[in-house]
């Protein structure tokens, strides 16, 4: 096997084994065992290490959230010239689902921090899920990619 | 001067930026001026006198599926191009931030050998740029024009809320923003601002490409539209609703070199029924652009906003009659409404039908407007003013940096 094909696999293992590491320890090792849940008790750290990593990943979170919140608020406001009636095909409901998602971002960032604010576990544990969600999902998928790609160059033999 | 000119796209034959840059390095080094270009896929080609360098990307953004190369599997994992993997798959379109970078890194490079007097950008504007302006070099942009317009536009089209929500994601609005406010001097093509490089654009008279082919017969009742159809502030839609709208059975033909997947376009031409009356070329060369010119009778702009509008400059050039929409800097191209050319109101489909009507009933105006049109084209529009008003304003800023 190619050693690309053998880089891809392992980097399609790794991020899935990963992945399923952090599912495993924030939600199935809690769900079984929920005192080790409690244990995590972010109040006994000290307020330096507590805010040194929530700040970094709140601001991560609220970032996306507000994000969220101008995409739909841009949907929302935007002013255009409304169009042909021969080319539209179905109600634009865009506006109603953009409320939805300014109010959902909005109330998600500020659940998020006044979660840090109360030193919440899933205040810190959810983000930090979803940014490794996406990271280790770019890593499996260009590890899948090298996988299938067929290669069409001459295999040199020397 | 050294000057090093920075252009994200160096396509030749589609898009403003690659012309705009290629006509404008050509002329600068016809009036004695060292000229770099930092350019990125897909380059036009190598130019006389002109040192190119090549910043290359992968593409993520439209190439779905082969954008791994079997001779470098790994590519994709290196930060910058896994930055722009990453953020093409979430819907924004990185090209522009991540030739930023590249751009920076490859001016790093340069100036080892080279010392610049001034770095002019094309359209860019990405964060890369904060770190270019670190050389201390003196940094200009140039602005065809706001990317709100294109975002508008594309949002007077139906479309889903998913869709909205990618196109908003799409137009890197706020970073440009941001880094047009910290450059040293900022080139648009607008109504409002009125800056000089708005008459730059086009063909300089006698080594123009764009020009009427001898002998070349027209078809009948025969349109050109060139234009990118899925890019919605072409007012594409509004042409084929024209279709159906005229008195006489005319054909368009429409070059569309920028539109890779023809998505909408499609649709609308079966709803209106006009399936047998349009033909795509698909992109072409510009040699077979002129020749098409050549061929046809009209050509139309409809354009709901243009920086310049160059296909609509290229068609006059070529002493085609022209239907233009008061769609930006368009009336400004066209000049007299009726001698130079038709021009009609944007988002009005009843308009441009008329229009049409117009010019196949009457094929004499239709000849003596093509001339005028070419006639002003070569007298208004020359790369070689561009060039010396860039040059002027080059020593501007220069003085105002030192």
């Amino acid at each position: 096997m190619p050693r690309a094909k053998i880089w891809g696999f392992l980097a399609v293992l790794l991020s899935a084994a990963l992945f399923g590491l952090s599912i495993f320890s924030i939600f199935v090792l809690n769900y079984r065992d929920f005192t080790i849940f409690n244990a995590v008790n972010l109040n006994e750290l000290s307020t330096m290490t507590f805010y040194a990593v929530s700040i970094p990943l709140a601001a991560v979170a609220v970032f996306v959230l507000c994000t969220g919140f101008w995409i739909g608020w841009i949907i929302l406001t935007i002013k255009v010239v409304p169009p042909m009636p021969e080319i539209v095909e179905k109600k634009d409901n865009s506006k109603i689902k953009a409320v939805f998602l300014c109010l959902i971002t909005a109330s998600l960032a500020a659940l998020i921090i006044y979660g840090v604010y109360v030193r919440s576990f899933w205040a810190l544990a959810v983000p930090a899920l979803v940014i490794s969600a996406v990271v280790l999902g770019a890593v499996f998928w260009v590890g899948m990619a090298i996988i299938t790609t067929r290669s069409t160059l001459i295999p040199n033999k020397k | 001067m050294k000057i090093c000119l920075l252009t994200y796209r160096g396509n030749p034959y589609c898009g403003g930026q690659g012309i705009y840059t290629m006509y404008i390095a050509r002329e600068l080094v016809r009036l004695g001026h060292e000229v770099h270009v930092i350019q990125g896929p897909p380059y036009f080609p190598p130019m006389e006198g002109v040192h190119i360098h090549y910043v290359s990307n992968h593409n993520y953004f439209n190439n779905k599926t082969n954008y791994i190369k079997p001779h470098k599997p790994f590519a994709t994992l290196k930060p910058l191009n896994f930055y722009e993997f990453v953020a093409s798959k979430l819907g924004i379109f990185p090209e522009i931030e991540t030739f930023s970078f590249r751009a920076y890194f490859k001016l790093k490079e340069l100036l080892k050998t080279h010392k610049f007097d001034v770095i002019h950008d094309n359209q860019s504007l990405g964060y890369g740029f904060l770190l270019i302006k670190n050389f201390g070099i003196p940094f200009i942009s140039t602005i065809h024009h706001p990317l709100s317009i294109d975002r508008t536009t594309w949002f007077e089209y139906p479309s889903d809320f998913l869709l909205k929500i990618k196109r908003v994601l799409y137009y890197p609005l706020i970073m440009q923003g941001f880094v047009a406010r910290r450059m040293d001097h900022i080139l648009t093509v607008s109504h409002d601002a009125k800056i000089e490089i708005a008459k730059a654009f086009g063909v300089k008279p006698e080594k123009s490409i764009f020009r009427p082919l001898p002998g070349v017969k027209k078809k009948e009742n025969s349109l050109i539209f060139v234009g990118n159809v899925e890019d919605r502030k072409k007012g594409v839609v509004y042409l084929l609703k024209a279709l159906t709208l005229t008195r006489n059975k005319v054909h368009l033909t429409v070059v569309d070199g920028g539109a890779p997947n023809r998505r909408y376009v499609t649709k609308w031409i079966d709803n209106f029924g006009i399936n047998d009356r349009v033909h795509f070329t698909g992109k072409i060369p510009g040699e077979k652009l002129i020749e098409l010119y050549s061929q046809h009778q009209i050509a139309v702009s409809p354009s709901l906003y243009e920086g310049f509008g160059f296909p609509a400059a290229e068609a006059m050039a070529c002493e085609l009659p022209l239907i233009s929409s008061d769609g930006g800097a368009l009336p400004e191209v066209v000049g007299e409404h009726m001698k130079t050319g038709y021009v009609v109101k944007s988002r009005d489909p009843y308009a441009l039908a008329e229009a049409i009507d117009f010019f196949i009933d009457n094929p004499g105006i239709r000849e003596k407007m093509g001339k005028a049109a070419r006639k002003r084209i070569l007298e208004v529009f020359t790369w070689e003013n561009a060039a010396r008003e860039m040059e002027e304003m080059y020593k501007g800023v220069i003085d105002a940096h030192s």
